[in-house]
């Protein structure tokens, strides 16, 4: 500050207005005293008039070019007659004037960004999204595949200035730089992928490859340039294929429908056969059981019966016989006697039909 | 009052000398020293003040920073004939501002300098590679077993093999041929690339048409897949069904066997006994489960009639 004051005044002195301005000072306070006017001519007034003027105006001019601000989100980088001298921080700084020292304002906060393949326009639309220019930016988002395949992707690379004299100084144009560099790599990236891989899963790791040769490459220019992120956006094969690949889509759908078809009655069947098995299993050791049973308890019964048999054998024997004809006649509908060396009975047989009830009651008549 | 008015006039005399002597170059500049049209002294590469012969003297400045140069987009047959359209892009930088000066004057003049040569070394080597190798790089790492496998098209696995020299390699190959013509232009070429490149448009209509065909090939493959798929299932559940009947069949009938051995024993052993009475008890048996209307022979001669005329007799 006192070397660019200094200056100041050996510039004034130099051009012989700095006695005028202090003339013009020290007389300023009664400008319209008596002793003045009437002797000042037209001749003697202007001349002072415009230095005065003059050296004001550089005075101010001077002044107002000492102070400069930075804004909070950027840093100024510091040029003494054209050699860089230091970084200014936000807030209020003071500079040499008259163009020895120049400041150039570099926003190192502020996260930039560019977009390949589309552009967003400033403001919103209608219901607050963000509106898209119309252009037409398919020379840059169409790239060839690793199975030389077309693509269509968009991205957007995300950056930061992270060194503002690097920014400044290494490069002549660091982000048209980084602009070229982003589609070069980005088309590395895709190109070295098949065309599949690209729509679906390799995404991630395509970023984040893209992001570190994209860095790598700023790394080498060493311009100042931090990549913060690299997002691809769209990835869609170009629009006369489109609907080849929602037919993929279709098919591979209509593929799990028919599976989950087979599935589904597959699910049906099966458990309600292994039902069925299980019943027949069961309805087997039912039958077992009751078989097994009967038979324990028809041989207890026939055991019993045999004991007391035993005992009388011919009584039991015969009333054994008469109990069950006891109780079986009334029950049978036609009695028929047959003697060897007599008439068969065979015709007797139709005269059943045409008196059923009566030969019913004839051996129970019989047995009383 | 002469003196006095000389005083300002030399001053400003002296300024304007003093001003035309001084000159800054910035920190993004260098300059050079001509007197007369031929360069004098060493490059000015500080940036800061400095002082020349005022105007006898003038500075030639040229920047110091990296430059970048985006060439022609140009047609290009591949070696596999495909015309392919590349665009390229090249950073550089004066290394040597004299000869610079000398021989292209200043970046115009090199700008079109470096369009001959680059796209020119370009074109070389484009044409005089397969497409593949231009698109993959050396790190190329698709499988193609597993491309069969996910997409179900046969490939030729030729298709998909490692590039010999990939991109990279390219890249790297235009920069050193650029780069040996290059200190006679006082420049440094820093890099070359291949920004884009892309098929011409007729080219492009025939890839997509390829595209949609191998695609259409796919969804075909995954309708019969799906056919196929729900054929099997469908087979696998009627073997499953079969089995379990089956299973089930077995089980039932190995059930029914034992339990009726194991009647068959006990009945054994209990009419075993007395095998003569069990036949008559049976025969008892047999009657009271004769049904109603049933027709009952007897013989004259057997217990029964017999017990009927006494009976009567009596």
């Amino acid at each position: 500050m006192v070397r660019g004051k200094d200056w100041l005044e050996k510039a004034l002195i130099g051009k012989g207005w700095h006695e005028r301005a202090t003339g013009r000072a020290s007389a300023g306070g009664n400008g319209g005293s008596p002793p003045g006017p009437p002797r000042r001519s037209r001749f003697d007034a202007s001349p002072r008039h415009l230095g005065v003027g003059v050296a004001l105006i550089v005075v101010l001019w001077g002044l107002f070019s000492c102070v400069y601000t930075v804004q909070p989100e950027e840093r100024a980088v510091i040029k003494r007659l054209g050699r860089v001298v230091g970084i200014a921080d936000p807030g209020l700084h003071f500079r040499l004037p008259f163009g020895i020292d120049t400041v150039q304002f570099v926003a190192t906060e502020r996260v930039l960004k560019q977009e390949f393949g589309f552009r967003t326009e400033r403001g919103e639309d209608e219901e607050g999204r963000s509106r898209y220019a119309q252009g037409d930016y398919t020379s840059e988002s169409l790239m060839l595949t690793g199975d030389l395949n077309i693509i269509v992707a968009e991205w957007v690379v995300q950056y930061r200035i992270a060194d503002p004299i690097k920014f400044l100084y290494a490069m002549r144009e660091p982000t048209r730089t980084l602009r070229d560099l982003s589609e070069s790599v980005m088309r590395r990236v895709v190109g070295n992928r098949i065309g599949s891989d690209v729509l679906t899963v390799g995404r991630v790791e395509i970023s984040n490859t893209a992001r570190d040769e994209i860095q790598e490459a700023m790394d080498k220019y060493d311009n100042g340039i931090h990549i913060i992120t690299v997002e691809l956006q769209d990835v869609v094969p170009p629009p006369r294929v489109q609907p080849a690949f929602n037919e993929v889509n279709e098919a591979r759908q209509q593929r799990e429908r028919m599976i989950n078809e087979a599935n589904k009655q597959a699910n049906q069947a099966i458990p309600r056969a292994e039902g069925e098995a299980n019943r027949l299993v069961s309805e087997a050791e039912g039958y077992a059981t009751e078989r097994v049973n009967r038979a324990l308890g028809e041989a207890d019964r026939f055991n019993s019966v045999l004991v007391e048999y035993r005992g009388a054998p011919e009584v039991t024997r015969s009333r054994m016989y008469l109990e069950s004809l006891r109780r079986t006649l009334p029950r049978v509908g036609t009695v028929l006697m047959v003697q060897d060396g007599q008439v068969p009975p065979l015709p007797l047989l139709n005269l059943r039909d045409a008196q059923p009830r009566r030969p019913a009651r004839q051996p129970e008549e019989g047995q009383q | 009052m002469s003196k006095l008015l000389s005083l300002p006039v030399v001053a400003i005399a002296v300024l304007i000398v003093v001003l035309n002597a001084a000159y800054i170059i910035d920190q993004a500049e260098q300059g050079i020293i001509v007197q007369f049209g031929e360069p004098i002294g060493d490059v000015v590469s500080e940036p800061g003040l400095h002082w020349k012969l005022p105007f006898v003297q003038e500075v030639r400045r040229f920047d110091r920073r990296l430059l970048a140069w985006d060439g022609d987009v140009s047609q290009i047959p591949t070696l596999g004939r495909e015309f392919i359209v590349v665009d390229t892009t090249a950073r550089y930088r004066i290394a040597d501002p004299l000869q610079f000066l000398r021989s292209v004057r200043d970046e115009a003049g090199a700008r079109t300098r470096l369009d001959d040569i680059v796209d020119s070394v370009a074109r070389d080597i484009v044409s005089g590679t397969e497409l593949e190798e231009i698109v993959r790089s050396a790190d190329w790492s698709v499988d193609v077993a597993e491309i069969v496998e996910e997409e179900g098209i046969t490939l030729d696995e030729s298709a998909l093999e490692r590039p010999q020299k990939g991109r990279g390699q390219l890249e790297r190959e235009m920069l050193t041929a650029a780069s040996r013509l290059m200190p006679g232009l006082g420049i440094e070429l820093v890099d070359v690339r291949i920004k884009r490149i892309n098929y011409i448009d007729t080219v492009r209509t025939q890839v997509e048409s390829r595209m949609i065909a191998e695609r259409q090939s796919i969804a075909e493959r995954f309708r019969s897949e799906g056919q196929g798929r729900s054929q099997e299932i469908l087979g696998d559940m009627e073997k499953e069904l079969r089995r379990i009947r089956s299973e089930a069949e077995r089980q039932a009938q190995q059930i029914i066997g034992k339990a009726d051995a194991e009647a068959t024993r006990i009945y054994g052993e209990a009419y075993g006994k007395d095998a003569e009475f069990y036949k008559f008890f049976k025969t008892l048996e047999s009657y009271d489960a004769l049904g109603e209307n049933s027709t009952l022979m007897i013989e004259a001669d057997s217990d029964f009639f017999r017990y009927l005329e006494s009976t009567r007799r009596r």
